[in-house]
């Protein structure tokens, strides 16, 4: 049985001669285990590597060989690891020893690391063509299912589960209104002091109030809210699903005869659609608030911030904002849902799925907001 | 005369709660040099848990577990560093890293505790994969090894730092019975080559009969043990009731 060395102990050590008939000899002694053989490996590597001899003789009487790791040193000595153009001839082993040696035989090369061909341009493009379709093809499929399953679940309301949806709504939403009104009521302050020194030159900083109002119902409430869900809620969403895929929960629901799509997604795009609206009136309010602080502080009245900012944002407005809210809150629990049904094996499959959820939401949701803003430009 | 059994594990008056429950109270034994070492009980019985505080990754609610004559309770710093790398630990699961090959899951404690060259650490990772006979699956993915492979992979991790002492939990469950026979197979191997001592938490009788040099058993309602011996002795009519109800299956 083979004792176990210290990780302190005495390294290894060799003794390299030639002999007479040119053959090589190397003793091999003092304890040999995985922490005290760096210095041996890097000294035989050095004296054997450059050798041009017949045969090498390793004797190994004297070596005191502690533990499982030491004894692939020798299995590569004996493999002539370090010798590729020269037989190994191992002499001085116990029995023991010997016997143990047997549980390292095979081909260490044949295993080694493969590296992998290098593929064309060609090669890529057609991976990534193929890649993307296989992808657009999901996203089509996952939908169009979802935009039916919706439509079902308006006309036959109890198809959904409320207590889950009610559930989303408080993690994704309600727990979510301190950090929204934050950002929001912060961006209204930057706006509002960005928007003062410029408009000042010409004595309209009372158009701040516009500035403020106009960008915090129609773009910065709606498109920021739905930027926090996705970084909060739609990694969230691929994450539970992800991991809920691992651990074959979906397999489970799909052998009980219930949709995964409709028992998982379902609920997430209905408290998606109906939290992102409600946060975005919040984010408006806020982003209002910090801009109207900044007024006050440049010595404008509470009732003449409210005229300039009542004559400039129409009600028309927060109905373009709340809509583009909707959209955007479908976008964000979706993506997350079927970033998580793509979920791969392992966990850092669930990282990977949560990191696509935000980017591709994010990406999304910029990408819908410039269709509103040319339809609305259109329609004037 | 028999020599006297060299211990390198002592476990002493240890007691775990989790919260305001009480899993392990009263817990002494002893683990001797290269034995195959099983702690057994029914679900629940705290098998696990005691596994856990043995390897450090809980501190006790009250004892002391003694590993090599240094005790992992209080040792802080680098004096515990040192101390955990005396030994190895297969988790239930396997616990490979999944962003890693097997080599590569093989290799990290290589490299981060050794100084040897890159080919060096290659090659005792491939060693180390053909004794648990898995040399073919080096250079895959945790995730596409069937659990039997991912459980042998776990082991030749384990081993990559030449540990006095593996800790395995729950080695056999969730594997077939070919499999599990040829993981008890390897265990065997490897302690009588290696001289490992292994303490292993299991609940499989055919893996039991098949490996265990000396047992204790865990009850669940008393929290402590009730049973303590070699397999023969366990099994015998003199044995606690509880011991033989396990062993008879009833």
């Amino acid at each position: 049985m083979i004792r176990m060395a210290e990780t302190n102990q005495p390294r290894a050590r060799s003794e390299t001669r030639i002999l007479a008939d040119g053959r090589v000899s190397v003793r091999l002694w003092g304890i040999l285990d995985v922490h005290t053989m760096g210095d041996l490996w890097r000294e035989l590597e050095e004296r054997l590597r450059p050798l041009q001899a017949p045969g090498l003789d390793v004797d190994a009487a004297s070596l005191d060989v502690r533990g499982g790791g030491g004894l692939a040193l020798l299995r590569y000595l004996k493999a002539s690891g370090f010798t590729p153009r020269t037989a190994v001839t191992l002499r001085g082993l116990n029995s023991e020893l010997s016997q143990i040696l047997h549980l390292y035989e095979g081909d260490l090369k044949a295993h080694q690391v493969r590296r992998r061909p290098q593929p064309s341009v060609l090669q890529e493009l057609g991976t990534a063509t193929r890649g993307f379709v296989r992808e657009l093809r999901e996203q089509v499929g996952f939908v169009g299912t979802m935009a039916g399953e919706l439509a079902a679940a308006l006309l036959h309301p109890e198809r959904l589960r409320w207590v889950e949806v009610k559930r989303l709504c408080i993690a994704a939403g309600a727990n979510a209104l301190p950090i929204v009104s934050l950002l929001s009521f912060l961006i209204g302050l930057i706006l509002g002091f960005e928007g003062a020194r410029p408009l000042a030159q010409f004595g309209a900083q009372i158009y701040v109030a516009d500035i403020v109002g106009f960008a915090s119902v129609r773009e910065l409430g709606p498109m920021m809210t739905a930027i926090l869900l996705a970084g909060r809620s739609g990694a969230a969403f691929a994450a539970e699903i992800g991991a809920m895929k691992i651990d074959e929960e979906l397999a489970a629901l799909a052998t009980m005869g219930l949709n995964p799509l409709r028992f998982l997604a379902l609920q997430r795009v209905a408290a998606g659609i109906l939290l992102t609206p409600m946060l975005t009136v919040y984010t408006m309010f806020a982003g209002v608030l910090g801009g109207t602080l900044v007024m006050l502080s440049l010595g404008f009245s509470l009732p003449a911030i409210y005229h300039e900012m009542a004559a400039s944002v129409h009600l028309g407005d927060i109905g373009v904002g709340l809509s583009k809210s909707v959209v955007f809150g479908a976008i964000f629990s979706a993506v997350g849902c079927l970033r998580g049904f793509q979920t791969g094996q392992g966990p850092i499959a669930v990282g990977v799925s949560a990191t696509r959820a935000v980017v591709s939401s994010i990406l999304l949701i910029i990408f819908a907001d410039t269709v509103f803003a040319g339809a609305m430009f259109l329609v004037g | 005369m028999n020599a006297k059994p060299e211990v390198v594990i002592v476990v002493k008056d240890l007691a775990a709660s989790y919260g305001s429950r009480q899993i392990l109270r009263g817990i002494n034994f002893e683990v001797h040099r290269g034995e195959v070492f099983v702690i057994i009980g029914g679900s629940g019985s705290g098998k696990s848990t005691l596994l856990k505080h043995m390897i450090g990754l809980f501190p006790p609610q009250q004892g002391e577990v003694w590993i090599e004559g240094q005790n992992l309770v209080t040792a802080e710093g680098e004096a515990r560093t040192r101390l955990l790398r005396r030994f190895g630990v297969v988790f239930q699961g396997g616990a490979l890293f999944g962003s890693l090959t097997i080599a590569e899951n093989i290799g990290l404690p290589l490299g981060e505790f050794t100084d040897l060259p890159e080919v060096a650490r290659e090659c005792v990772a491939l060693s180390l994969l053909q004794v648990v006979g898995l040399a073919e699956a080096a250079h895959r993915m945790p995730a596409e090894l069937s659990g039997g492979m991912q459980k042998r992979a776990a082991i030749a991790r384990a081993m990559a730092l030449d540990p006095h002492i593996l800790f395995l939990d729950e080695p056999s469950a969730g594997l077939d019975p070919v499999t599990s026979a040829g993981l008890d197979a390897l265990i065997q191997e490897l302690s009588r080559s290696f001289g490992i001592t292994f303490v292993i938490v299991t609940h499989e009788l055919r893996s039991i009969n098949a490996i265990a040099d000396r047992l204790i058993m865990l009850d669940e309602q008393s929290r402590s043990i009730i049973a303590e011996g070699n397999l023969a002795e366990l099994q015998s009519q003199n044995a606690h009731p509880a011991a033989r109800r396990f062993f008879n299956r009833e």
